[in-house]
């Protein structure tokens, strides 16, 4: 049975923390981008309603 | 008063949907035929013969039960979009879930008679020993079709009306039933080879549970998704 | 602005700023601090570490799904679009902490185990939810009318709900019956602060994240209502 005693376990730890920071710092770029378009969207509509 | 005619209303829907089956042979035949096939793929996969192959019958049944199974949902459904029935349907005054019901005791009919082609065809194919246990086998399998056609029906009635129709219907309603296969596949192998653990009982019960919770889930959930 | 709109479709409150800021800041800290902290187990050396990125993720993921159980169920009682789009923008978030808790616990259980996969109940249920979250985002983006695209998402999550803990059940009874022990994983003092401080670190940010796309999604919609009134004939007094 393998213990995480071996190197390789220290592998296996390094790449969970690097996939999880990745993966979080992915999901922070693109939602705040997300809710930038979509605020700048929804401007552009309200302001198209004023204008008439 | 108003239950009588809700009754009267389902049993319009299943004769309707079962005889535009009927005048239409091809709709039984084929799915019948396709569930045979699955199976012989399975045989293929797990053969030509020895220990994979009995050990696998119960699991092949199931899934070609499964995957045959699911083409007949999305069909209860088809008869009247094509002819644009449904927004006529839903006019007629009376409660939605008749409609379910109607739909849901059709796909029973249909699926439990295609599933004695395909056991009888399994049990050849599977060279499987018919244990005296057979009576139990049978109450499993009715416990699973209806976990089965019951989620199918409910599912159906949405993807049949969507886009992606073909890929819709297995996407939501294969992991739904992952409790339901499991069960009735687990039960279904353990009375064939006799059942040494009593486990088979258990299964059962779990089968149960599962069949009462989603019968009134679905239920209550079909008239948000059945409206036009 | 048209007052004609119910609340439903004008534009949100905006999430405050400082909440991203604490949200990463703390959790910054909450990593470095139990990496920095927790000693090498006696029997998982330092894969016991994986603990503080598996578990949170896990834990958030569960949250995630429980608001979308809650949203769907006051959408079809209220009829309120803010409710779908609650339930949707946890769905989107939620499915991806699952993915991630699908991968980090293969990279937990490799090493532990020698296998990239083991059928218990936990890694099951998860990846069963993951496919119940796939299926819902699925069908969200095949069906073009909100209102139906919101009753039918309720209907869909709620269903999925209500099979996850019935799932985790039957696949617990599966390998019970077969006899295959699950490892108890008890937990020392020592390592319990650190978790519940990942704990506390990822659902705050899972809030941020939720939080901030169904902001975006309210704005999308506020975006396509405004645009259909002005088509309609603008300003209605």
């Amino acid at each position: 049975m393998a213990s995480g005693m071996e190197g390789g376990g220290v592998g296996y730890v390094v790449a969970s923390y690097v996939i999880t920071w990745v993966v979080l710092g992915v999901m922070l770029v693109r939602t705040v981008g997300s809710v930038r378009r979509a605020r700048a969207e929804y401007d552009q509509a309200a302001k198209g309603e004023f204008r008439t | 008063m108003a239950f009588r005619d809700d009754v009267r209303r389902i049993r319009a829907i299943v004769w309707k949907d079962l005889t535009t089956e009927r005048r239409s042979k091809a709709g039984f035949n084929s799915v019948a035929s396709l569930g045979v096939t699955i199976l012989v793929l399975f045989g293929l996969a797990l053969g030509p013969d020895g220990p994979a192959l009995h050990d696998a019958a119960a699991g092949a049944l199931w899934l070609a039960i499964l995957f045959a199974g699911v083409l007949a949902f999305n069909r209860s459904y088809q008869v009247e979009l094509d002819g644009g029935a449904l927004e006529a349907l839903l006019l007629y005054p009376g409660a939605r879930w008749a409609i379910f019901a109607g739909k849901l005791i059709a796909n029973l009919i249909f699926v439990t008679l295609m599933l004695v082609i395909v056991v009888a065809v399994g049990i050849v194919l599977f060279s499987v020993d018919v244990p005296a246990s057979w009576p139990q086998i049978v109450l499993i399998m009715m416990l699973g079709v209806l976990g089965i056609v019951s989620l199918g029906t409910f599912y159906a009635a949405m993807s049949s009306r969507s886009r992606a129709r073909e890929v819709l219907l297995p996407l939501l309603l294969y992991p739904m039933l992952i409790p339901v296969l499991l069960a009735a596949m687990s039960a279904t192998k353990a009375l064939l080879f006799g059942d040494v653990m009593n486990e088979a009982g258990a299964w059962m019960q779990m089968l149960v549970i599962f069949d009462v919770i989603f019968l009134v889930a679905t239920f209550l959930a079909f008239e948000y998704v059945i409206e036009v | 602005m048209s007052p004609a709109a119910t609340n439903q479709f004008g534009p949100p409150k905006p999430a405050p700023a400082w909440l991203g800021w604490l949200a990463f800041l703390f959790f910054t800290f909450a990593q470095v601090f139990s990496l920095m902290t927790s000693p090498a187990d006696a029997m998982m050396g330092h894969l016991q570490k994986n603990m503080y990125v598996h578990v949170p993720a896990a834990w958030v993921t569960f949250g995630a799904f429980g608001v979308v159980l809650v949203a769907s169920l006051y959408f079809l009682w209220k009829d309120d679009e803010r409710a779908d789009l609650l339930a949707a923008s946890s769905a989107e978030v939620g499915s991806l902490f699952c993915g991630l808790t699908l991968v980090l616990g293969m990279l937990w259980g490799r090493p532990t185990w020698g296998v990239w996969w083991s059928w218990d109940a936990r890694l099951t249920s998860t990846l069963v939810l993951f496919l119940i979250f796939v299926g819902y985002l699925s069908l969200r983006s095949f069906v073009e009318d909100p209102h139906r695209r919101g009753q039918w998402s309720a209907a869909v999550g709620i269903l999925g709900a209500i099979n996850v803990p019935i799932v985790w059940m039957s696949v617990q009874w599966w390998r019970t019956l077969h006899q295959i022990q699950s490892s108890p994983r008890g937990l020392a003092p020592e390592y319990l602060r650190g978790l519940m401080l990942n704990l506390a670190a990822f659902t705050l940010l899972t809030v941020w994240f939720i939080w901030r796309r169904y902001e975006a999604a309210r704005y999308e919609r506020a975006a396509e209502h405004a645009a259909q009134a002005a088509a309609l004939g603008g300003y209605h007094g």
